[in-house]
């Protein structure tokens, strides 16, 4: 699933993103430049995308009665 | 030992007969739950409490020790439900209940026993604004303690699922009534708040004021006051107000609302966030090739135009890949990108061109922009020579007026130009 969003977590990534879209917004690199941020830019949405969409939930359970979510 | 006493000749002491009694009444009867009424209350200097518990009818004599903790301030007058053990006191003949719990038993009780506790934790300042803690902005993780089989918990994880199932959810079964709830909702507080989490809910659904009354105990109280993380009190519906909403930091009407409080920011908030983004970036990206296209129109050349607008086809293939397994808004962006661009080929492979690359001259960018008639270049700037076969990166050492003019042109006035025809 999302096991390669284990490296890099979301919120390293958004902010990367952001990052990249600021550096990105300030115009002044070349066009080769500007589109290898852009591809990275956009490779960074699209795993963030992939990550929101199959994000599930997960539930820890602390002591209380033994038995396990049966109900 | 048997515990028929026989009833022969044979004399027996008081201490006996009394023992004979106790062990009837101990073992015969044990534990109960009773209800009555409270008169004859003293609360001796020991902190041991003696009352006579009775109704129309009958009187029963009750013993409460220190050691066992009240939620409320007992009066003569009273309706209570006692849970204890009878118990025989040889030395005054007496049999009462050792009473181990406490609580009012009508509703006017209730609220009276409420208002008591409601009114010594505000003289405590438990409810203080300066005691409440804010939920973080964002929170990441969240404990929940409340009963493992009420609605009050699905309600909570589902709503936690459709808004931000990233939250790391931690869960605390809890009772939440009867017996032992309150005791073991504030152990579920101090468990929780020891494991670090940024938000605490605790709560359960609807119910009577009976239902709802761990709530209303101050061992609750006190846990909600002595933790650290924030906690929300969501019990029962919208109109039920317990001591815990008061002393919680946050109280929220239900369960579902608390899960809301706790997820103020949800994927989809982040998915359209993310589209906004791709879209921006697109935008900027597009609008540089639109420069790029417009400096390729003002070419007359059509190898030129051609090469130009190759690398523009190019990196317009690579922003298509990128964008393509992304939202429709994006998609429709880039087809109307992709339209523009080709309508701009067809126009510059239309037009009937000489070859000035071909021919030896040159296009000089400068930071990836194609330099125009007007624009003026400085020492030190770093330039990139385009020529038909090859690219150059060259540094300006100096600059001075032309020192070959252009010939008049006979080209249709447009500014942009930046070969010689």
């Amino acid at each position: 699933m999302a096991t390669k969003a284990k490296t890099q977590t979301l919120e390293d990534k958004l902010k990367r993103l952001e990052e990249v879209a600021a550096l990105l917004d300030r115009g002044d690199a070349s066009i080769d430049e500007q589109l290898a941020m852009y591809e990275e830019g956009m490779r960074l949405a699209q795993e963030c995308r992939t990550y929101l969409e199959e994000a599930e939930l997960k539930v820890r359970r602390l002591s209380g009665e033994p038995d396990e979510s049966d109900d | 030992m048997s515990i028929f006493v026989p009833m022969q000749d044979q004399a027996v002491s008081v201490s006996e007969l009394t023992y004979v009694i106790k062990g009837l009444l101990e073992e015969g009867i044990g534990d109960v739950l009773v209800s009555g009424e409270i008169s004859n209350f003293k609360q001796h200097s020991s902190g041991h409490r003696y009352f006579t518990l009775k109704d129309a009818d009958a009187q029963i004599g009750a013993v409460m020790w220190r050691t066992r903790s009240l939620t409320f301030r007992p009066e003569d007058g009273m309706r209570v439900l006692v849970r204890g053990r009878l118990s025989v006191y040889p030395p005054q003949g007496k049999y009462q209940i050792d009473v181990s719990a406490m609580r009012p038993e009508g509703v006017g009780d209730l609220h009276r026993a409420f208002e008591q506790l409601r009114e010594a934790l505000r003289a405590r300042g438990l409810f203080d604004a300066d005691r409440k803690t804010a939920i973080p902005r964002r929170p990441r993780s969240v404990g929940i303690a409340t009963s493992q089989t009420g609605a009050a918990l699905q309600d909570m994880l589902s709503t936690i699922n459709r808004r931000y199932p990233l939250l790391d959810v931690v869960f605390r079964p809890t009772l939440v009534q009867g017996d032992g709830a309150a005791d073991d909702i504030a152990k579920a507080i101090i468990e929780l708040d020891a494991a670090k989490l940024d938000v605490i809910i605790i709560g359960r659904g609807g119910g009577s004021l009976e239902d709802l009354w761990s709530f209303n105990t101050e061992v609750v109280a006190m846990a909600i006051a002595n933790a650290r993380t924030p906690i929300i009190s969501a019990v029962g519906h919208e109109t039920d107000v317990t001591i815990s909403d008061f002393v919680a930091d946050v109280r929220a009407e239900t369960p579902t609302a608390a899960a809301v409080l706790v997820t103020p920011i949800t994927v989809d908030d982040l998915l359209e966030a993310l589209d906004e983004r791709m879209l921006g970036m697109t935008s900027i990206v597009r609008t540089r090739i639109d420069d790029m296209l417009e400096t390729a129109e003002s070419f007359v050349d059509g190898r030129a135009a051609r090469r130009v607008t190759e690398r523009v086809h190019l990196r317009q293939q690579r922003i298509d890949e990128l964008v393509s397994r992304t939202s429709r808004g994006i998609q429709q962006h880039t087809n109307r990108m992709r339209q523009h661009v080709e309508h701009m080929t067809q126009y510059l492979t239309s037009l009937h061109p000489l070859a000035p690359l071909r021919r030896g001259y040159a296009v000089v960018e400068r930071n990836g922009v194609v330099l125009g008639p007007n624009d003026h270049v400085q020492p030190g700037d770093t330039l990139v020579v385009q020529r038909f076969l090859e690219s150059s990166t060259v540094e300006v050492r100096t600059t001075a007026p032309p020192t070959i003019l252009p010939p008049t042109s006979k080209h249709h006035g447009n500014e942009g130009e930046n070969s010689n025809t």
